[in-house]
């Protein structure tokens, strides 16, 4: 286990009547990373967060962590948890209810009453702590049950769709808070399906499909070793040529446009380098595959 | 400690409840200003009741008192479960604590409400029937002093646990259907009142006696009636007080435990109501 490695799984299967939710999965986490993890719905997400957080016990396997070597999961007060399925104590009031999660986790009721008003205030709701929960919106009620899993500064924070249901302004606001989590040394977890906010958020990723592991590691490696590049170029000149070149694929030229993908053997600089002298270039651009299409193909390639 | 911070919780926010307001201050004060305002009414009327009741029949009542009391108590905790399910704020829960402490919390919690419910409820009573009744609280003895309250605290968490265990398995208060008439189980000897009143005795009576889910109102309504119908007689014998009890604190934390563990299976999922065999299932399945 590395200095900063908080969260170490090894091995974990679970099985619920006949079914095998996880199967021998593995994967690890560090202070100041966010994981991205990834996976179709009913692949097993939910039961593995389930196990990591000691709500079930796994069948066989190990969860080790770097602050408790005893138990098979992190210590609850060191935990933080948004789940999927949102829900608060309806006829709570907003404080009382933060002040509760709080000293669950292990604040004291000062301590905790004086960080849910700085989140309240954070996240503009300050004027809402006397009201019951159920008198706020969807959104709000989001942001509080945020706020109660991170109060305690927890030191493994695992968030299950963080984003869903906020406007664009409480996204940005959140997407601020995550990141200066992860900068004050958290270790978090982030499932969700929007791709492009894992591709902006997540440093590694891990994607689950039937219960088992299919890709783990870091996101830019991945991406280099999944698919291939397309390339845009706008120029001037005879485009003609470029279909001749051996490592273009799929190409779409029209007008001063050429859309097309490169052969997964073919290196960028090269081909780069190698471009026909009739295309003067304009602008080029060379993208690695988006992390939507890596999901689909690994899952629909397993799949067939 | 966790279990601490539960229960205050549970307890604070049933306290502030509509329901416990109105159940708890605004019914019992309506009632004992109808009972003041008939008293008033019939005071000026002197002829007594001809046959005065024997004073034993308070006992009787605070039976019943006590037995409708923890049912009331048991069916706040059916609903607390069930709402923790509807609004799936239980996994965040059980992030923070076990479904051990989360069950027990809610139990403890919710009967210290309702116990305070109780209390009101049995002072109305007492205050009201002793207007119309030559009944006192002196004619309770050591036995019902100790024995009554031991007796509703078991059986409220005994009945509690059964309907705690329908909460956590039921997808709403409409489809409990074999499981949700569990929770009868319990009340069946209430069908027999007259007949252990008159004879509390009987031997079937007193073996049903040592059965948990049947302690508390037979053992309630046995040393209730035993001075009533024989004038002068011993109370049920402390040996069976005893054995009723050891049996009832073993039936509660059986049951107790079983309700924590179909909580565990049952909490995280909804969308449909456990059948009795799954029941069965989940509650012997080790963790």
């Amino acid at each position: 286990m590395s200095d900063r490695e908080l969260l170490r799984v090894e091995g974990v299967s679970k099985t619920f009547e006949s079914v095998r939710a996880v199967n021998d999965v593995s994967f690890a986490v560090s202070r100041g990373e966010i994981l991205g993890f990834l996976g179709p719905n009913g692949a097993g997400k939910t039961t593995t967060i389930r196990m990591i957080l000691g709500i079930f016990d796994p069948d066989s396997g190990a969860i080790r962590s770097s602050l408790d070597s005893g138990r098979n999961h992190v210590p609850k007060e060191r935990t933080g948890y948004l789940p999927e399925e949102r829900g608060l104590y309806g006829d709570a009031r907003v404080l009382d209810l933060l002040v509760y999660f709080g000293e669950l986790k292990g604040l004291t009721r000062a301590e905790s009453r004086e960080r849910a008003h700085q989140w309240l205030e954070r996240f503009d709701l300050l004027d809402w702590g006397t009201k019951r929960v159920e008198k706020l919106s969807k959104g709000m009620q989001q942001k509080v049950q945020f706020v109660a899993a991170i109060l305690h500064r927890p030191d493994l924070v695992v968030l299950d769709e963080p984003f869903s249901g906020l406007d664009p302004v409480n996204q940005d606001v959140l997407r601020e808070v995550i990141a200066g989590l992860k900068d004050d040394g958290a270790a978090i977890l982030l499932s969700s399906h929007r791709m492009n906010l894992v591709e902006e958020l997540c440093d590694r990723i891990f994607l689950i499909h039937d219960g088992r592991r299919v890709l783990y590691g870091n996101l830019a490696e991945i991406k280099d070793s999944h698919g291939e590049h397309t390339v845009r170029i706008r120029f001037s000149g005879d485009g003609s040529p470029l279909a001749d070149l051996p490592t273009v694929c799929n190409l779409r030229l029209s007008g001063g446009q050429a859309t097309f993908t490169l052969d997964r053997s073919a290196s960028v600089d090269e081909f780069v380098r190698h471009l026909p002298d009739s295309i003067v270039i304009q602008a080029l651009s060379v993208d690695r595959p988006p992390l939507h299409d890596i999901f689909v193909q690994t899952v629909e390639g397993r799949d067939s | 400690m966790r279990l601490g911070k539960v229960i205050r919780w549970e307890f604070g926010q049933s306290i502030r409840s509509k329901q416990f307001l109105i159940v708890t201050i605004l019914i019992p004060a309506i009632i004992a200003v109808g009972v003041f305002a008939a008293s008033r009414a019939l005071g000026s009327d002197s002829s007594a009741p001809s046959n005065p009741p024997p004073p034993a029949i308070i006992g009787i009542f605070l039976a019943i008192i006590l037995y409708l009391g923890a049912f009331m108590s048991g069916v706040m905790t059916m609903y607390g479960v069930m709402k923790e399910k509807q609004s799936r704020v239980v996994e965040m829960m059980l992030s923070s604590v076990s479904a051990w402490e989360l069950v027990c919390g809610k139990l403890i919690g919710l009967g210290l409400a309702g116990l305070i419910q109780v209390v009101v409820w049995a002072t109305l009573v007492y205050v009201g029937a002793s207007q119309f009744m030559p009944i006192s609280l002196a004619s309770l003895t050591l036995v019902h002093w100790v024995t009554y309250p031991l007796y509703f605290v078991l059986g409220y968490l005994f009945i509690g646990s059964i309907f705690g265990t329908i909460g956590a398995a039921i997808k709403d208060i409409h489809s409990g259907g074999a499981v949700g008439f569990a929770g009868m189980i319990p009340y069946l000897p209430m069908l027999f009142t007259a007949l252990i009143v008159q004879q509390p005795s009987l031997l079937w009576v007193r073996i049903a006696g040592f059965i948990p889910p049947f302690v508390p109102s037979i053992m309630l309504l046995r040393i209730g009636a035993t001075p009533l119908v024989t004038e002068g007689a011993e109370f049920v014998p402390t040996w069976e007080i005893a054995l009723s009890l050891v049996s009832l604190a073993l039936g509660t934390f059986l049951m107790m435990r079983f309700a924590t563990k179909v909580f565990e299976v049952g909490m995280l999922m909804t969308g449909k109501s456990a059948s009795l065999r799954e029941l069965w299932r989940w509650g012997r399945r080790r963790a």
